[in-house]
């Protein structure tokens, strides 16, 4: 069963994370991610990378997790106004 | 003798030639052309500009923009979405490697901040610097910065407000509760404020760019010189554009 849902979520002393996610209710993976909002990332190019990475994935505390922080330290990604546990918990937000 | 950088006041533009030339004066400094740059500029027709990782169609009533003749545009930086309007905006671009810029990105924010924040004291406003983008007066924000750094160069712009108008900004933006609009706009109201606000009258553009200029000149210990672009600035403008911020594929890409 294919679902589609949203997020928006606050991230502590951060900004505003509003996610879309397109994700597969059977395999509980994820289809299709569109991460948006005010926050900053450098280099900015990570988010379309990070979108791409998600696909397949399950949605899964620790293993989004794990695959977000192993992708931000091995670029060397900063992120402002938005983290790792931020990133994660937005996601998993959209779960019905 | 003092190190000069270089400064451009371009007035009013559009929206899109704002973000292009931006983005050219970025391309020139990476490339070693031209020195440090301060620009000073303003929007005409009045625009909103959205933060790079932001949704368009989430965040701006397309259709009052189009009806209003208020354009919209897509920013190289991060960020949230801002109404320019009556306001001043600046940018700065330096190389990365410049030893007067911070490499940590926090810090460098609170630097360039700090020109601004010298330069509202020079027009009687006292004001601080508040992590991770803002400039605020008596709890209010007064200002709204955003950096990225592309090519080994760092680029922040931000505006200085001089007047606000909250109730058309929500006329324009979208929010996610419509419900809860009217108290979203009070509480932006005790939040935000305005050199008009603080000082009780109407002060000249000339008189905050010349406040602001001297901000940077003495913030960064060096001296701002009029100048304007180089040809190849004025190709890339065109050229970015053209092919980017005007473009649909560019605006509406989340």
């Amino acid at each position: 069963m294919k679902m589609i849902s949203r997020s928006i979520y606050k991230v502590p002393k951060g900004k505003l994370l509003k996610i879309r996610l397109n994700y597969n209710e059977k395999t509980n993976s994820i289809d299709e991610i569109s991460i948006t909002g005010d926050f900053f990332a450098y280099p900015e190019e990570i988010i379309d990378f990070l979108e791409n990475e998600l696909k397949g994935t399950l949605l899964d505390k620790e293993i989004i997790f794990k695959k977000i922080d192993s992708i931000i330290k091995e670029r060397n990604i900063e992120f402002i106004g938005v983290n790792v546990e931020g990133l994660t918990k937005g996601i998993l937000m959209c779960k019905k | 003798m003092k190190e000069q950088w270089r400064l451009i006041e371009t007035g009013d533009n559009t929206a899109f030639t704002n973000m292009a030339m931006d983005k050219a004066v970025l391309v020139s400094i990476s490339r070693g052309k031209v020195p440090p740059t301060v620009r000073f500029y303003r929007w005409r027709p009045s625009a909103i500009s959205i933060g790079y990782f932001q949704s368009l169609e989430e965040e701006v009533n397309l259709d009052i923009c189009k009806n209003f003749g208020v354009d919209y545009v897509r920013r190289i930086t991060g960020g949230g979405a801002v109404y320019h309007e009556k306001e001043l905006t600046y940018s700065i671009i330096i190389s990365e490697s410049h030893p007067k810029i911070p490499k940590n990105i926090m810090e460098s924010y609170r630097i360039i901040c700090g020109a601004l924040i010298k330069g509202l004291k020079n027009l009687g406003i006292e004001s601080t610097y508040v992590p991770i983008n803002d400039i605020i007066t008596n709890g209010k924000k007064i200002s709204g910065n955003a950096q990225t750094r592309k090519e080994k160069t760092v680029l922040q712009h931000g505006t200085i407000l001089k007047d606000v108008n909250i109730e058309k900004m929500f006329f324009l933006l979208r929010v996610p509760n419509e419900k809860i609009k009217d108290k979203l706009i009070a509480d932006v109201k005790e939040r935000v404020t305005s050199i008009k606000h603080v000082l009780e009258k109407e002060i000249s553009f000339e008189e905050i760019s010349t406040a602001i200029k001297s901000g940077f000149e003495k913030e960064f210990n060096i001296e701002l010189v009029k100048g304007t672009f180089t040809e190849e600035e004025e190709e890339l403008t065109k050229k970015f554009e053209k092919e980017c911020f005007s473009t649909n594929n560019w605006n509406h890409r989340r």
